[in-house]
């Protein structure tokens, strides 16, 4: 009782001096706050009320004037049980692993090979060519693209013709056409991943380097054994995005595909833009997208468990 | 200081979102400022009706108001203009005029969120005279399910129809095709006399003249009740078998997958192929082109109708007819409708052909002259063939070779069925007809699958 006596005017005080330090804390952080506030209001209109919006959309016949009658959720059931969605569905994979892929090693390989080159102009000039594709909208890499790869007058074939090879049908080939996006995604965004590769790279602590080579570590070695578990965390994000993106997968569909490939190149979200404003079918083509949504969330949570992503 | 400095931060990085998020759209909104502020504002969505720019909009949106004697709000989308229509009238934007096309209309029909405005039309001195809109524009537009009339034409739709290389057919003797072995003939000449093509395609956008010649129409007919597709039919087998020759016989551009329209035109305005086929209203444009941008001399494009059927008929589509409808929520319907009316006047006609008068064309002593602006603009305001016959463009020199086009169009065209659903069903169409064409399939397996993949999707009843 003697102590509590004691004790009790320090810990009054001392629950006075929190409060002030909290005031003082909150006083300091309200502007923070009202800074964060733009930010958080782009978010809440433009992102968060579309979204919930979204849901809503998704379980009504749409309408754009008059009234939206609920259908429960009708709109999925129709999505899930139309073939189409699932052959999009097979293509985005198809299309979405062989990108992720090919569009993982190529600006490693890149970026190493680029390491090693000795004249920083020739370096340079190289990485800035391989960026230029990233600065291009789709429309003109897609035609660039459809035009070089015709079967008269197209630059690709023109070669083939040179070499007295046989013409080749590029854009009209289902299989054939499939490798072309894959590839020519890939040709756009190989440079901007490059760069954030060849920035690792000059973050590796040269002591590094300098103690493989007194170990007596070879320059394939240093490769290996140095510069590309160091560039583990770049991997790690650039694989997380590339992931994220996977399902999302549109533009280049968009402007290249034509009516003889489609059917072996529409994605889940070419699906939606038909469902939704080709054929103004907008309940199912909410649904569709929320359920795109849900698929990558669940992806790039699996994703994220598996690379140990916040284990950097 | 500091906190002054914070809420000026505070301040600033609020206004710096603002305008990020009120960044442009790629539409414009143009208001007639001068008028009456009593006066009812008549808000427009419009596609390819307008100005070529803002300003001109402005202009145009003025002329409009100083007609009417209101406040225009001329919202004016050129590119991506169904979505972006879709999102204003989802998100409660009242319009009073929209722009729209033929198979949107039908669906907007069917969810009914447009005015029936056939009692209207019918009553209407402008409208309901035959001479201004002729009654087979009306026929084009009605809604088969509900016999009703909810829009009125932007312009004169047109027709696509085979364009050839005249002055190539007058060198070498070369007289008007009949049959598709008559096509034939032509296509073979012109690549052995010439080193051309004969005939460039855009996907199967435009088969319809040579299908003329088995007498099958483009998208939906109705048989019965029942919805058909007859490029999907057995019927349809020669033609396809024919198009497979010429593709094989190097007399169709290989490209013809990939090609654009623009693409198509290209390689017609530079020699590259001998026939394409097109809206009749290009048939000046091209000759006019074709002066203007280094093409032969002697470049003369003329249209030829299709080929004829089995029971001596032609055919060739018309376009997607161009429409003008009245939301169902629309604040000003009548004001709406006065709109449409005045819009196949004279005064009206003038402003969607020519455009602004002190912009595009200047009248003196009643003798119209187009203005450099207007030279560049070329005639194209939304509204560069009017429908009503008493419409004469003052500038007729400059529409070399449209009369007979435009002949071809009126004696042989007709409207197609455009019913909710052929979006989907074009896609299949297309797919496998140009895999007939390209040799994949043979022309009777691609219509047996194109038929069965409609029937699965219950796009076609029979």
């Amino acid at each position: 009782m003697a102590s509590t006596q004691t004790l009790s005017p320090r810990t009054s005080m001392t629950a006075t001096t929190l409060r002030t330090q909290r005031a003082a804390k909150l006083k300091h952080a309200v502007p923070l706050y009202l800074m964060l506030l733009p930010a958080i209001a782009y978010f809440v209109i433009m992102t968060y009320y579309p979204l919930a919006h979204a849901v809503l959309i998704s379980m009504q016949n749409f309408r754009f004037i008059g009234n939206r009658p609920f259908v429960g959720f009708q709109n999925y059931v129709d999505v899930l049980s139309d073939s189409e969605f699932w052959s999009s569905f097979a293509n985005t994979s198809i299309l979405g692993a062989g990108i992720l892929v090919i569009g993982f090693v190529a600006p490693i390989v890149i970026a190493l090979s680029l390491n090693e080159v000795l004249q920083s102009w020739l370096k340079r000039t190289i990485q800035m060519v391989i960026y230029i594709p990233h600065l291009f909208s789709w429309v003109v890499v897609g035609g660039l693209w459809i035009y070089m790869l015709t079967p008269d007058g197209g630059l690709v074939n023109t070669v083939l013709q040179v070499l007295h090879l046989p013409q080749v049908q590029f854009m009209t080939n289902p299989n054939l056409a499939r490798w072309v996006l894959i590839l020519v995604t890939v040709w756009k965004e190989v440079g901007f991943n490059c760069i954030l590769y060849l920035a690792a790279i000059v973050g590796i602590n040269p002591a590094l380097y300098e103690s493989a080579r007194v170990d007596g570590a070879t320059r394939w070695h240093e490769m290996w054994h140095v510069t590309i578990p160091m560039l583990r965390r770049t991997m790690k994000v650039v694989g997380l995005l590339s992931i994220m993106g996977l399902l999302r997968l549109f533009q280049q569909i968009y402007v290249m595909r034509n009516a003889v490939i489609e059917p072996k190149v529409d994605v889940l979200m070419t699906y939606v833009y038909d469902k939704g404003l080709q054929q103004m079918n907008i309940g199912q083509a909410t649904a569709s997208a929320l359920l795109i949504l849900l698929f990558t969330l669940l992806l790039t949570l699996i994703t994220r468990r598996l690379v140990q992503y916040n284990e950097l | 200081m500091p906190s002054i400095r914070r809420i000026l931060a505070v301040l600033s990085t609020s206004a710096l979102t603002l305008t990020l998020i009120g960044c442009d759209n790629g539409s414009s909104s143009s208001s007639n400022s001068g008028a009456d502020a009593n006066e009812p504002t008549l808000t427009i969505a419009s596609n390819v009706v307008g100005g070529k720019n803002p300003q001109e909009d402005q202009q145009f949106a003025a002329e409009i108001g100083q007609a009417l004697h209101c406040k225009v709000n001329f919202i004016h989308i050129p590119t991506d203009y169904d979505q972006k229509l879709q999102a204003m009238l989802s998100s409660g934007q009242k319009l009073d005029v929209i722009y729209t096309t033929g198979p949107n209309l039908a669906d907007m029909v069917q969810n009914g969120e447009v005015m029936d405005l056939q009692s209207k039309i019918q009553q209407s001195p402008v409208l309901g005279n035959p001479k201004v809109v002729p009654q087979w524009e009306w026929n084009d537009i009605r809604i088969p399910q509900t016999n009703g009339i909810y829009a009125v034409p932007v312009k004169y739709q047109g027709a696509l129809m085979p364009i050839v290389r005249q002055d190539w057919m007058n060198e070498l003797g070369l007289s008007q095709p009949k049959t598709l072995n008559d096509f034939y003939h032509i296509f073979q000449v012109f690549k052995e006399k010439k080193g051309v093509y004969g005939l460039t395609l855009s996907q199967l956008y435009d088969i319809e003249p040579f299908m003329s010649a088995v007498g099958l129409k483009n998208e939906y007919v109705m048989v019965n009740g029942k919805r058909t597709i007859p490029y999907a039919t057995s019927e349809a087998v020669p033609v396809y078998e024919w198009l497979h020759k010429l593709y094989t016989d190097k007399l169709l551009d290989p490209n013809f997958v990939t090609n654009s329209t623009a693409d198509e035109r290209n390689e017609f305005l530079s020699g590259r192929v001998g026939m394409f086929v097109y809206w009749d209203a290009w048939v000046p444009m091209l000759n006019n082109l074709a002066s203007t941008a280094g093409a032969a001399s002697t470049f003369d494009a003329e249209a030829l109708p299709g080929a004829v059927g089995p029971d001596g008929k032609v055919l060739v589509s018309k376009g997607d007819t161009s429409v003008w409808a009245i939301p169902k929520n629309a604040p000003h319907p009548d004001l709406a409708f006065k709109f449409l009316e005045w819009w196949n006047t004279e005064a009206g006609e003038v402003l969607g052909s020519l455009g602004v008068k002190g912009v595009d064309y200047t009248v003196s002593g009643g003798k119209y002259q187009l203005t450099e602006v207007g030279k560049a603009e070329n005639m194209d305001h939304g509204d560069p063939q009017p429908i009503s016959s008493e419409w004469k463009n003052p500038f007729p020199a400059l529409q070399k070779g449209y009369a007979k086009a435009k002949s071809i169009g009126v004696q042989y065209g007709y409207q197609p069925t455009s019913l909710p659903g052929w979006t989907e069903a074009q896609k299949i169409v297309w797919q496998y007809g140009e895999e007939a064409v390209l040799g994949k399939l043979s022309a009777q397996e691609a219509v047996a699958e194109m038929h069965a993949t409609l029937l699965q999707k219950h796009l076609v009843d029979e």
